[in-house]
């Protein structure tokens, strides 16, 4: 995903700020799979597919459509929100009476399936935006195009609005309730079913514009480009607290710093080595995510 | 024509033990392992760098031994032994569930991603070669596929043997006690880390063993043959042939996989586009597990039980009539687990 | 006086700031059964935790059968001698009935590896001769007919009665049983108070954590009475309850 070469300092704060923009949209996927887990206590492994969704959507629009660039990043953005749903009904909600490791292989199922339709459809190779990357910028230590500096804004804005969603609207509210005990919830009240599909609305949403942010920054998408995203959006989510949306945050930080550190003292190819290194360690240490407080003794879900 | 389904149903052999060995963590020890396929691999690539002698560049690789191929299969199954009993300890110490399953899914792309650009390791990108017709040589081209196949046959119908009487032993039934419920395990004295710790072994054991079988079917191995997602086939035929029953794996290594090979025949790829063919095989795996677990998790034949044979009947219809009628045994219901204390 | 089997000093555990037992102790005689009661939040269930070994204690001993079992795992305090129950019953849910008898029976050599490969047909014909035992052993508990079925399919009574089924099968030295009356009809009450009785009689000692007063009084020997994380008073039954402390606890506390 980055490109590297070891030692010189200024490269380290190049390539930093080039992992800053993946990092920002990693981010973005981190805490949609963690709304997801919250709100279902469900592991989703397709979730990377839904991210490819909206890339693909925004492509299709680019291409097919020519629309502009917002109405891209849009379309991706709903195409997102409809898949999230999509798998929240088909899925999700009809195997809520089984073990999360049954639902979890299930999601694997579904990953295959819209893995594949997406190669059928679109092909193996992979496909560009047509986008303009706009010029290089110095911001600082680092060297971003204005391409870049749109991303990340880009991200900082939605992180805003998720956090408004959370914190000052019924929905927030609604959820955190959902996610602590959805009898109860629904016992008092709370429209649990209809909460639950808005959230995966959300998670889909946010997923989808990820997938338009990805394909903007490195230029090209393949179908399988939710393998990587899903590997570190666990990762993140679970090293930083798996259902919590900020302690999520904090997590795909640290999981940035980690891989852009060890992507500039290594080859480019290891930082997903060190990646799951990094979560092995986190699961061994602090089961429940760094940024949690408690250890549980026996880590089940 | 012989050739091509003799071809098919090696393969489907030497994927049977993998499937004994990853029902064993699996089904009677009920933690998901996505990192089996790694063992799997492992075992491939150890057995052909201990087979086709030094490396010679710029083709890199560890070992380069010149050893017979049976002792290097051996050799394997230790190492692939020696590997999974690190990383068992690690993850099945305080690892359950979802998170266990999380862990072992990072841990097999790990490896993969390790394997793939550590060139000194197993050549990386381009893999290992060179392991050809191991067994017999002086053989005819026909005769030794069939002679191999009859191998292979050998080996399942061995390991079948000492998997199906692991699984009825008293530790078999004990291994499914401490997977239904742990703390009640533990009350009753049972050491639950060491019971799913040997469980690991024995099946990542049997994934080292398959993977020297496989080493001497294919003779070359590089990432592309071993990308984590073609697994899937195997856990979707564990769910149909039935979870923790060795006959059921067996018998679903066998449908599942020959069935899907065969169907692809039959699905239209043009030459343009390559990747229908697969692409929809991965799709159909794909639902054909999601309406397993949802319909049937149990499986064709579902997990036997520690019965007294009297006023059981075990006639062929019956399984017919009982499916219809009685709730199926596995549906994997959430049992709620409570807290263990509630402040009394 | 009967040996002491159970013996708790000083016994403190917090769970972050909230103090669960508080300096508790007491002591269990070999031979009794013995009732432990109190308000909720009282810490009865903290102490069998952390005398089972499910939790580790913030402070003091436990010597089970003169033994100091602090630190050690649950499995390793069962093979003791001890086992006790939960609040709900916890049945191997895929195994059939009489196999969930049969594990009860801790038969651990049995259950090597190596052992159960190199030795099939001596420990099946084991089983088989098991099987008779076992079967007796069920009738006693009305689980004979459904013995080769699948535990899940148990109704909840019966689950309750299998959990007692299978604690006689394991002939342990304590048994320690976390409120056994727990929604259970008046019926199925008998039948566990005669469970305990047969319990006693087969040797072992029982303690039994219990909200329901009349059937501690039909059942124990003797009561202890926590509140607030330690014991404030032990008897008969009858002498306990004209003690005003246990009274005053019981209606402070009363959120039953």
């Amino acid at each position: 995903m980055l490109r590297s070469v070891s030692g010189d300092m200024s490269i380290f704060w190049i390539s930093l700020g080039m992992g800053l923009a993946v990092a920002a949209i990693l981010a973005l996927s981190a805490v949609a799979f963690t709304l997801e887990y919250a709100v279902s206590n469900v592991v989703n492994l397709a979730h990377g597919e839904v991210l490819t969704i909206g890339a693909y959507a925004a492509y299709v629009s680019d291409t097919n459509f020519h629309q502009s660039l917002y109405v891209c990043a849009i379309i991706a953005t709903v195409f997102g929100a409809l898949a999230g749903m999509a798998l929240n009904f088909g899925l999700i909600e009809r195997f809520r009476n089984q073990k999360p490791v049954s639902t979890l292989i299930a999601t694997l199922g579904a990953s295959l399936i819209l893995q594949n339709l997406l190669l059928i459809g679109f092909g193996g190779a992979s496909v560009s935006y047509g986008f303009a990357q706009g010029s290089l910028l110095h911001v600082g230590p680092f060297l971003w195009t204005t391409l870049t500096i749109r991303v990340m804004l880009s991200a900082v804005v939605v992180a805003g609005l998720i956090y408004i969603l959370l914190q000052r609207t019924r929905l927030g509210k609604a959820l955190r309730a959902v996610s602590q005990n959805r009898e109860l919830a629904q016992v008092s009240g709370i429209p649990a079913r209809s909460v639950v599909m808005q959230t995966w609305a959300v998670a889909g949403a946010i997923s989808g514009f990820a997938g338009f942010l990805y394909g903007e920054t490195i230029g090209t998408i393949t179908p399988t480009i939710g393998n990587g995203f899903l590997l570190l959006s666990i990762t993140a989510a679970v090293g930083g607290g798996l259902g919590r949306p900020y302690a999520t945050l904090g997590g795909a930080v640290v999981l940035g710093l980690v891989m852009s550190i060890a992507g500039t003292y290594t080859s480019s190819a290891y930082q997903l080595v060190f990646a799951f290194g990094f979560l092995v360690v986190m699961l061994l240490i602090k089961p429940n995510g760094m940024f949690v407080r408690g250890r549980a003794l026996t880590v089940r879900a | 024509m012989l050739q091509y389904w003799t071809a098919i149903l090696t393969e489907a052999t030497i994927f049977g033990v993998l499937a004994l060995g990853i029902d064993m963590i699996w089904g009677w020890a009920g933690d998901f392992d996505l990192s089996a396929y790694a063992y799997f691999a492992l075992g491939v690539y150890m057995t052909i760098i201990m087979t086709v002698g030094k490396a010679k560049a710029p083709v890199e690789y560890v070992l380069g031994w010149r050893l017979p191929y049976l002792l290097a299969v051996v050799i394997a199954v230790v190492v692939v032994v020696a590997f999974a009993s690190i990383i068992g300890a690690i993850a099945l110490r305080n690892l359950r569930d979802v998170y266990f399953s999380i862990t072992t899914f990072g841990a097999v792309w790990a490896i993969y991603y390790l394997v793939e650009n550590f060139t000194p390791l197993f050549n990386g990108y381009n893999g290992v070669f060179g392991l050809f017709d191991p067994l017999g040589q002086h053989l005819s081209y026909n005769a030794y596929h069939y002679f191999f196949f009859a191998f292979c046959l050998l080996v399942l119908f061995l390991v079948y043997l000492l998997v199906q009487r692991l699984s009825t032993s008293p530790f078999g039934r004990m291994v499914r006690a401490v997977r239904d419920d742990e703390r009640a395990a533990s009350v009753y004295g049972r050491n639950v880390f060491w019971a799913k710790y040997r469980t690991y072994l024995f099946g990542a054991g049997l994934a080292g063993l398959s993977g020297g079988l496989f080493a001497a079917y294919i003779g070359a191995f590089n990432p592309l043959d071993w990308k984590p997602t073609e697994i899937f086939v195997l856990y979707a035929a564990i769910l149909v042939g039935g979870r923790g029953n060795p006959r059921g794996v067996v018998l679903g290594s066998f449908i599942v996989y020959v069935g899907f090979v065969e169907m692809t025949r039959y699905i239209p790829s043009p030459a343009a586009r390559p990747e229908l063919g697969p692409a929809l095989r991965q799709i159909l795996i794909g639902l054909l597990i999601i309406l397993m677990l949802k319909f049937r998790p149990s499986g064709l034949l579902p997990e036997r039980l520690g019965t007294d044979g009297t006023g059981v009947r075990r006639s062929w219809r019956s399984w017919l009539t009982r499916s219809r009628r009685l709730p199926d045994p596995r549906h994997d219901d959430v049992a709620p687990d409570p807290a263990i204390g509630v402040e009394s | 006086m009967s040996a002491a089997l159970l013996e708790i000093e000083s016994l403190s555990k917090s769970f972050g700031g909230v103090v669960a037992v508080s300096d508790c102790t007491m002591t269990i005689r070999e031979g009794s059964v013995v009732g432990l009661i109190g308000p909720n939040g009282a810490g009865k269930s903290s102490v069998i935790d952390l005398v089972s070994g499910f939790e580790q204690p913030s402070s003091g001993s436990v010597r089970f059968a003169g033994v100091d079992v602090v630190g050690k795992r649950p499995d390793q305090i069962s093979r003791m001698g001890m086992i006790r129950t939960f609040q709900t019953p916890r049945e191997w849910r895929d195994l059939s009935v009489l196999d969930n008898v049969r594990v009860g029976r801790s038969d651990l050599e049995r259950e090597s590896l190596w052992r159960s490969l190199t030795s099939a047909r001596r420990l099946r014909r084991q089983d088989s001769i098991d099987t008779e035992e076992l079967r007796e052993l069920m009738a006693h508990y009305h689980l004979d007919e459904r013995r080769n079925d699948r535990a899940v399919g148990l109704s909840g009574g019966q689950k309750r009665l299998l959990e007692f089924a299978r604690i006689a099968s394991a002939k342990p030295r304590l048994t320690i049983l976390d409120e056994p009356m727990g929604g259970v009809n008046p019926v199925l009450g008998e039948r566990i108070g005669e469970a305990i009785r047969e319990l006693k009689k087969a040797g072992s000692t029982v303690v039994v954590v219990e909200h329901n007063l009349p059937f501690v009084e039909k059942t124990c020997d003797e009561v202890m009475v926590m509140d607030l994380g330690s014991v404030i008073a032990q008897g008969r039954f009858d002498e306990l309850r004209d003690n005003k402390r246990v009274v005053d606890a019981y209606l402070g506390n009363d959120d039953e």
